[in-house]
């Protein structure tokens, strides 16, 4: 199915990857106003490092540091504000003129979102974590 | 109420219940996820009627779809994600060790009941 | 200083357990309760109340609180005065050896005991009343290799513990019905509730001070060494339920059940008890059946609740504390230095351990109640509270107690007279004289006669004790000489005079021990567990897919009272007609993972379901929902034909029946969801407004689902958060486990054997 050593398969992905990015990003940022957010962004970068580890492009990091950055970032904005006297992931709200995707109204909401991106990431990176080389060249081999 | 999205509900949730009681674990699987498809369509079900997608300025404020169960439902899909990778890792890690995917008897449970069956016999 | 001394004790643990040299432990261990006695002591007769507290969750007034009163002196004299006796025996008792845990754990027990008598929270009451119940299981099962004592311990704490539970939700109720946690804020109670309280509390205290019928486990316990139960039985362990009777009586005295209980159990228990001191040879035994007999009365007037009675109560609590762990203080002296307790076949005692033998006399005068002796005053001022009942409750009372006293006096004049009468032949050999094993007994038997003489100082004393729990008990005094004219006096002359002469008789006969009860409880022990055994090995047969047919099917009856709330106004057949064929799709594709039996297969069906779910969620207006739903669906196909692609078994068939087993069960657990949400359809007003306005100005953003999650509702989300990363983590410690392992490692014998 996935005919992971070809090469052809590996120009593609490995052509696809930036756009699927700027796909995640824009999911990202646009997930405010319009439908999308960090766990939609989340999945397609990690349909990103999926995609690559099977074709053999580069082995997943370890999966800890993306789960370390993201729940260090979501506990920051749950905590931050109690230092401010507000309530717990009371957010602040920034607004920001951006090139490309106009005016941004956002706040620290961004931040928490970036955290679930970066978890869900890591859930990725720990899955193909356990496919070694060998496995993956079996997979060829017999789907 | 539809009609309609509560018996896909109850379809889904047959389906899932089926599978879960399967031996194999990547049958459960699937019917785990087939539960959790059942569950965030119940939440939708249960968040009244359908409308405009809920992003505000879009449409009139009556008109929108309610955004809180799908709010649930998000987190309901996310978290069923969650448990079905590690559902299939469990079932990976059972293969590499017996070559199938099958849940055996809790080996301690056999023993206790094949304990009291001899001692029925005894008596 | 309440806080300085019940630390002092725990602090005396820790040092005791790290001593470098066993020889100091006891000494080590006594400090604690030598420093609450003397300060218990000092504060004797004085009025003062100290209290100590500590908020521990104050919106569900949580707090460790104790109160030192009249009451709480005059225990804590008792509990801690005794405990120092009771090391200084130790360390003579067991002459060497390495005891150090022994002793941690007796300090600890003594701890406990302090905590629990100055509770002033029936939290901090039930909290020390379990660790009475765990130490003194501990102290029980000293000699772990003795299966005796094992048993003993195990029946101890299991009669003990449940009483606990019991006495826990009493509390519970309690707490419900004063509306206040604190003992001394709490009024009396009357009502329904109340008297639910009183019954489940009054059980408790039974529990623990050896009520019948749930005295078994006291006679057992005198496996312990008897350090252990020459404290536990006179001055602490057993006198705590006695103390929780007394500290209920102002809350719950005049709930209608609680004397009419009390009284009752405790003389009947009185009568059984003296009749199981009657029937022993063990002189430990009849000691332990003396103490159940003596619980009696003591319940007996704690429970009565009128002034007298109570005074009465709270003077047999001293007396018999002092006179109790003196008794057994020399009973475990002839122990150690003849190697038995056997009433029939010591000799010669009399000449060869004279100390013993006037500990004993002196003691056991005080248990019978004859003058001039502690007990005598004690015991008369029982007789008056009995005499000043009325009507045909109290001739009973009257009654109950003057057949009880009659058989104590023959018990410990049968128990004198059969321990230091020569048997004829050679008397038993001695080892000997230990002082630190003789001076506690000496001491404590010497304070009867010293309190008889100090009766007035002894009177100011419990006076103020009891008057903490009745005020009624103010004014009555312990009379060394009650007069001629006392009817009170000639009742226990005649008690005292008719005991000798059945004492006397029974001496010359023995019966044979044999254990009364005890049996029953154990088998009782071994039958629940063997039906546990049965249980188990019927319901927990180890198959996880029958567990979940089961589960599934009980979930699924649950649904059987929604049936009828069924409100087909509420229902129509479908928001958008697309639904219906959307609808169709998903179901058929379900059907269809369940159809195919490989597994490729069935995953791709399972993306045709997350598809139509997706679509779905399209035409009801949750765009968000159906983007998500599709980038997982995609991932969870795709991981599935990597993860699991390679492995080529088929899917394992099933008999005809257990198929047919779980079709129904899916059928049925289907149907009672669909049921229920039916059912739970109703007509409520979105906040869709309010949620709106929320979002663009508190959270900046026009997609509410995605405001709602990050801002308004987003500890939802963190908690979300925390599953994904610990279900990450259950991946990355699978996948990463022992991976060269890989491809059918061989199975181990036990799983062959039980696979079927």
């Amino acid at each position: 199915m996935i005919r992971g050593r070809s090469p052809v398969v590996r120009s593609a992905i490995r052509a696809a990857s930036p756009l699927a990015l700027l796909v995640a990003a824009f999911l990202f940022f646009a997930g405010h106003n319009q439908p999308g957010g960090g766990f939609a962004a989340g999945l397609v970068i990690g349909a990103v490092v999926a995609l690559r580890t099977v074709a053999g492009i580069g082995r997943p990091q370890d999966a800890t540091r993306w789960f370390a950055v993201g729940t260090a970032l979501v506990s920051v904005v749950a905590l931050a504000s109690l230092l401010g006297g507000e309530p717990l992931l009371d957010q602040v709200i920034v607004s920001e003129t951006l090139p490309l995707l106009g005016k941004v109204k956002s706040g620290s909401a961004l931040v928490f979102d970036a955290g679930v991106t970066a978890i869900v990431v890591g859930l990725f990176v720990a899955v193909f974590d356990g496919l070694d080389a060998d496995e993956l060249g079996r997979d060829e081999v017999q789907v | 109420m539809s009609v309609t999205l509560a018996l896909v509900v109850g379809g889904l949730t047959s389906v899932g219940v089926y599978l879960i009681t399967s031996r194999s674990l990547t049958r459960m699987l699937l019917g785990f996820a087939l539960l959790g498809h059942a569950a965030v369509v119940a939440l939708l079900a249960a968040g009244g009627e359908a409308g405009e997608r809920p992003i505000s300025g879009d449409a009139p404020v009556d008109e929108l779809s309610d955004p809180l169960p799908q709010a649930f439902a998000l987190t309901a899909i996310v978290i069923s994600f969650g448990l079905t990778l590690f559902l299939l890792a469990l079932a990976r890690r059972q293969a590499q060790l017996t070559g199938d995917d099958l849940v055996e008897d809790d080996l301690e449970d056999r023993r206790i009941a094949l304990e009291t069956e001899a001692e029925g016999d005894d008596a | 200083m309440i806080w300085i001394l019940l630390v002092a004790h725990l602090v005396g643990v820790v040092a005791v357990l790290s001593l470098p040299n066993p020889r100091p432990a006891f000494a080590v261990a006594l400090a604690a309760p030598l420093a609450s006695a003397v300060w218990a002591a000092s504060r004797l007769g004085g009025g003062e109340t100290d209290t100590a507290r500590l908020d521990w969750v104050e919106g569900l007034d949580l707090a460790v609180s104790f109160r030192v009163g009249p009451l709480g002196a005059l225990l804590a004299v008792l509990v801690s005065g005794i405990g120092v006796l009771i090391f200084v025996y130790g360390h003579g008792y067991f002459g060497g050896g390495d005891r150090r845990g022994f002793a941690a754990t007796l300090l600890a027990f003594s701890g406990s005991m302090l905590g629990l008598v100055w509770a002033d929270d029936v939290w901090t009451l039930f909290l020390f009343w379990e660790a009475t119940s765990v130490t003194s299981f501990l102290l029980v099962g000293t000699k772990s290799t003795d299966s005796a004592a094992v048993t003993a311990a195990r029946r101890a704490l299991l009669v003990t513990v449940a009483g606990g539970l019991v006495l826990l939700a009493g509390l519970l109720v309690l707490v419900d019905v004063a509306g206040t946690a604190t003992l001394s804020e709490m009024g009396p109670v009357t009502g329904d509730q109340a008297t639910v309280a009183a019954v489940l509390i009054l059980v408790g205290a039974f529990t623990k001070s050896a009520q019948l019928p749930f005295h078994v486990w006291l006679p057992g316990a005198m496996a312990a060494p008897t350090p252990v139960s020459a404290y536990l039985h006179s001055a602490t362990m057993v006198k705590a339920g006695i103390v929780l009777i007394g500290v209920m009586h102002p809350v719950l005295g005049a709930v209608d059940i609680w004397s009419g209980l009390g009284v009752t159990v405790g003389l009947l228990t009185m009568f059984w008890g003296a009749i199981g001191a009657l029937r022993h040879a063990d002189a430990k035994l009849v000691l332990a059946w003396g103490t159940v007999s003596q619980l009696g009365l003591m319940t007996a007037m704690m429970s009565l609740g009128s002034g007298k009675a109570i005074f009465a109560a709270v003077s047999l609590v001293v007396a018999h504390a002092v006179f109790k762990a003196a008794l057994f203080m020399a009973v475990g002296e002839i122990d150690i230095r003849t190697g038995s307790r056997d009433l029939r076949s010591l000799s010669g005692l009399r000449t060869s351990m004279p100390v013993a033998f006037w500990v004993m006399v002196f003691a056991g005068l005080s248990m019978a109640g004859v003058p001039p002796l502690l007990g005598f005053p004690a015991k008369e001022a029982a007789i008056e509270a009995s005499l000043k009942e009325t009507g045909a409750s109290g001739d009973l009372i009257l009654a109950g107690v003057t057949i009880g006293s009659v058989l104590t006096v023959a018990y410990t004049t049968r128990l004198v007279l059969a321990l230091f009468s020569d048997k004829g032949g050679e008397s038993t050999e001695v080892a000997p004289f230990r002082w630190a094993a003789a001076a506690p007994s000496v001491l404590l038997s010497a304070l009867g006669v010293v309190g008889y003489a100090l009766a007035p100082s002894v009177t100011d004393w419990v006076v103020p004790a009891a008057t903490t729990l009745e005020t009624a008990s103010a004014g009555y005094a312990l009379l060394r000489w009650p007069g001629l004219d006392s009817t009170a006096f000639w009742i226990s002359m005649g008690i005292v005079a008719g005991g000798a002469i059945i004492g006397a008789a029974a001496a010359r006969h023995s019966s044979p021990p044999e254990p009364v009860g005890a049996n029953n409880v154990d088998r009782l022990v071994d039958r629940t567990l063997d039906l546990a055994k049965w249980t188990t090995g019927r319901v927990q047969h180890g198959s996880l897919p029958i567990y979940l047919v089961v589960m599934a099917l009980v979930a699924s009856l649950a649904v059987i009272p929604f049936l009828g709330s069924i409100d087909t106004d509420q229902l129509h057949t479908w928001d958008r007609p697309l639904q219906a064929g959307m609808g169709t799709t998903v179901v058929a594709a379900a059907i269809a993972v369940a159809v195919i039996r490989s597994r490729i297969g069935a995953a791709l069906a399972l993306g045709v379901v997350g598809l139509g779910v997706s679509a779905l969620f399209l035409i009801q207006g949750a765009p968000d929902l159906a983007l998500t739903q599709l980038l997982v669906e995609t991932v969870i196909v795709v991981g599935f034909v990597i993860g699991l692609g390679g492995l080529t078994t088929q899917f394992p068939a099933n008999g005809f029946v257990w198929r047919s087993v779980r079709i129904g069960t899916a059928v049925l657990a289907g149907a009672a969801v669909t049921v229920a949400l039916l059912a739970s359809a109703e007509d409520t007003p979105s906040n869709r407004e309010s949620l709106t306005a929320a979002a663009v100005d508190e959270g900046g953003g026009n997609n509410l689902v995605n405001v709602i999650l990050t801002d308004l509702r987003a500890l939802d989300t963190l908690g979300e958060v925390v599953v994904l990363v610990v279900a990450a983590m259950g991946v990355l410690a699978l996948s990463r486990a022992d991976t060269a392992r890989g491809g059918g490692a061989p199975l181990s014998d036990d799983v062959r054997k039980v696979r079927r």
